[in-house]
């Protein structure tokens, strides 16, 4: 139980994590129709580990699950399975309720939307103010005034700035104001779920190179959820790619790009447009991602995949090695 | 036939939008000059708020009310067609130019089936019967790449996926053979697996029909694998213009270089990203001289007070004072942050 253990120790382990999401007809049509219960599963068994201090991202098209993981992390959706351990809490045992409460500060969470994520009838002064306030961090209005101020010269903008209502910024300003309410609480792990994609290209630089160096300075360890690889690329240390709520790679960041080893991870890669491929050719994609409501057999992926073969269509792969992939873990494809 | 290939298909000229509002009139577009030649894909990028779609708009003459067009012309393989009465500009819609819209759901009627959709712009455009047009738009979907056409032709828009919805979409804008087809970020609503077929689609009819293509997105990859030629905008205004190549690999203007270098991109080291203080003026607030200078680290005196013209470079064209030497001493050499 001592400290010094935390190096060993993974800040954030989640493991087997599932969640199902009922959308069945209502109770009337499944009566008079006789139609079925049916199940989505969002999450279908995803295990990874964050160490402290590092951004470890989740990439994948829409659909993949990747935003449910992002909330079932930080509590605001019950997983239907599977545990989240951060930095030795349990956040679904009901035991560890007490602990939690002391976790619940040091975690925080940056949404996609900086038009949807503030109240527009509050002053950012309070936004910011709101987690000190509940959490008690400082006392007295006077050092909250202090602080809020402090945490909006952290983003880069002005103490002045507090007064102001959220509609008097812009969409990256509004970013920072997201991030500075983040940080009121001293928050150690930021999950982000899609920090930029409602940015434009040159605020979106502003923002991750804000991101980037607040990590160094205050020690921040990320969950970055984004479906813009060259982003994942340019945020992350480690990366986890989704298809249809499973895992289907785990790797090292610049290996990823290097050495891509799942079929998909490199379907992916040959799809996204990219300023150094002007005027080269590229291979054409084929197919999307199947309805979730009835996937198909065995791995998921198998009917776009290149490289399937019967065992593909029975057996769903388990991630040996960072690739959950029949073909790869046996010896059938050699990294390229 | 010589006389043919020379007249660009769409050629804009100093395209000027206003809209009045109660604090004044902004400017949406400045003197927004390009042209289209046959089979080109022309890109056209910039951030929100530069006037990419205004100007996708303004060619088609979708621009309501309280908008304007103030100044400038616009013409269709020679022909003015900016000041034609609203039924002309009607009839060449659709017929002689196409659009695709960045949301494929919404550019298609849920209450009818695709096929009645298909056909009815097909017959609207071309005095084919019924059946000769369900015939056609079959063959228009398979062009496109939906499988199993003469079965899927009789679905409802909600029972494709996204990409298939475009697919449809883009379908629609070629039932009249137009000569030109505007797309206001055909791509950005769908998932990059998607997106690369939709690219390859458009890039193909370009080949196989000759189709003209201006492609308005904020996707710099997207533009560098689609097209022959980009125009950066900002503010309204063109900042350069000229073969993609050139102007991903090497930009001119200190805007599109702050551009190019925001983006992340796969390969090379990821390093620091190229930060662009500040973000674009509002439209009732542009300074004076160029639209750029409170962001540029390399303004000088003169663009603070004077507008920098489109001047040739090479192949490209640039609106920037660095690049127009000879007509005073020692401009670009000072540097005045």
């Amino acid at each position: 139980m001592s400290k010094r253990a935390d190096d060993e120790l993974p800040f954030v382990a989640v493991r087997d994590l599932r969640r199902v999401f009922d959308v069945s007809k209502p109770w009337l049509n499944r009566v008079i129709e006789g139609a079925p219960r049916a199940y989505l599963k969002a999450v279908d068994g995803v295990s990874f580990e964050i160490r402290r201090g590092e951004t470890f991202a989740l990439v994948g098209e829409s659909g993949s699950g990747k935003s449910t993981v992002a909330r079932m992390v930080v509590g605001l959706l019950p997983p239907s399975a599977g545990t989240v351990t951060i930095d030795g809490v349990s956040m679904n045992d009901a035991e560890a309720a007490q602990q939690r409460q002391q976790l619940r500060r040091r975690i925080q969470m940056i949404f996609q939307d900086p038009y949807a994520s503030l109240n527009p009838r509050w002053r950012v002064g309070n936004i910011i103010a709101e987690p000190i306030r509940a959490f008690g961090i400082v006392e007295g209005e006077a050092q909250i005034k202090d602080r809020v101020g402090e945490l909006l010269r952290l983003v880069g903008l002005h103490p002045d700035d507090s007064r102001k209502f959220p509609h008097e910024f812009s969409g990256g300003q509004r970013q920072r104001i997201a991030i500075a309410r983040a940080l009121a609480s001293d928050a150690e792990f930021i999950v982000c779920d899609e920090p930029t994609s409602a940015l434009d290209v040159s605020v979106q630089a502003q923002i991750l190179n804000l991101m980037r160096d607040l990590q160094e300075r205050l020690g921040l360890t990320y969950l970055f959820i984004s479906h813009n690889l060259a982003v994942v690329r340019h945020m992350a240390s480690r990366i986890g790619v989704m298809y249809l709520g499973r895992l289907v790679e785990v790797s090292e960041g610049k290996s990823l790009f290097s050495n891509p080893r799942h079929p998909y991870t490199r379907l992916l890669l040959d799809a996204v447009p990219d300023v150094a491929m002007v005027g080269k050719a590229r291979e054409a994609v084929k197919g999307e991602i199947p309805n979730p409501i009835a996937p198909p057999p065995g791995c998921t992926f198998h009917p776009r995949c290149p490289l399937v073969f019967e065992r593909c269509r029975i057996e769903n792969p388990a991630i040996i090695d960072g690739v959950a992939c029949h073909a790869v873990n046996a010896g059938r494809v050699v990294a390229a | 036939m010589s006389s043919e290939e020379a007249v660009p298909v769409v050629s804009v000229r100093d395209l000027t939008v206003e809209f009045v509002t109660r604090r004044g009139t902004l400017r949406a577009l400045d003197r927004v000059s390009f042209d289209v030649g046959r089979g080109e894909v022309l890109g056209v990028v910039g951030e929100s708020g530069a006037g990419k779609s205004v100007t996708g708009a303004a060619i088609i003459g979708l621009i309501d009310p309280p908008g304007r067009i103030a100044g400038g012309q616009v013409l269709l393989s020679g022909e003015r067609i900016d000041n034609l009465p609203p039924d002309q500009i009607r009839k060449l819609r659709g017929k002689r130019i196409g659009m695709i819209f960045q949301d494929p759901l919404t550019s298609l009627n849920p209450l009818f089936r695709i096929s009645e959709q298909l056909i009815e712009t097909i017959r609207v455009h071309s005095d084919l019967d019924a059946a000769q047009a369900r015939a056609r738009a079959i063959a228009l979907l398979d062009e496109v790449g939906i499988p199993a056409p003469e079965r899927r032709i009789d679905s409802y828009p909600h029972e494709f996926s996204g990409g298939m919805r475009q697919r449809v979409v883009i379908a629609l804008a070629l039932c009249a053979e137009p000569d030109f087809i505007i797309a206001d970020e055909p791509t950005t609503a769908l998932d990059v697996s998607v997106q690369a077929q939709i690219i390859a689609l458009i890039k193909t009819l370009c080949r196989e029909r000759g189709t003209s293509f201006m492609l308005v997105t904020h996707d710099m990859g997207v533009i560098a694998e689609t097209v022959d030629r980009v125009a950066v905008m900002y503010a309204g205004r063109v900042a350069e213009i000229g073969p993609v190549r050139d102007v991903v690999k090497q930009p001119l203007h200190p805007y599109a270089q702050g551009l190019m270098g925001a983006i992340p991109s796969l390969e090379g080291q990821a390093q620091r990203l190229v930060q662009i203080p500040g973000s674009m003026p509002r439209l009732s607030a542009i300074p004076p001289g160029c639209a750029f200078n409170p962001r540029c680290a390399q303004a000088f005196a003169r663009c603070h007070v004077e507008r920098p013209e489109l001047i040739a470079v090479g192949d490209r064209r640039v609106a920037c004072h660095l690049y127009d030497q000879p007509s005073s001493g020692s401009a670009g050499a000072e540097i005045v942050s």
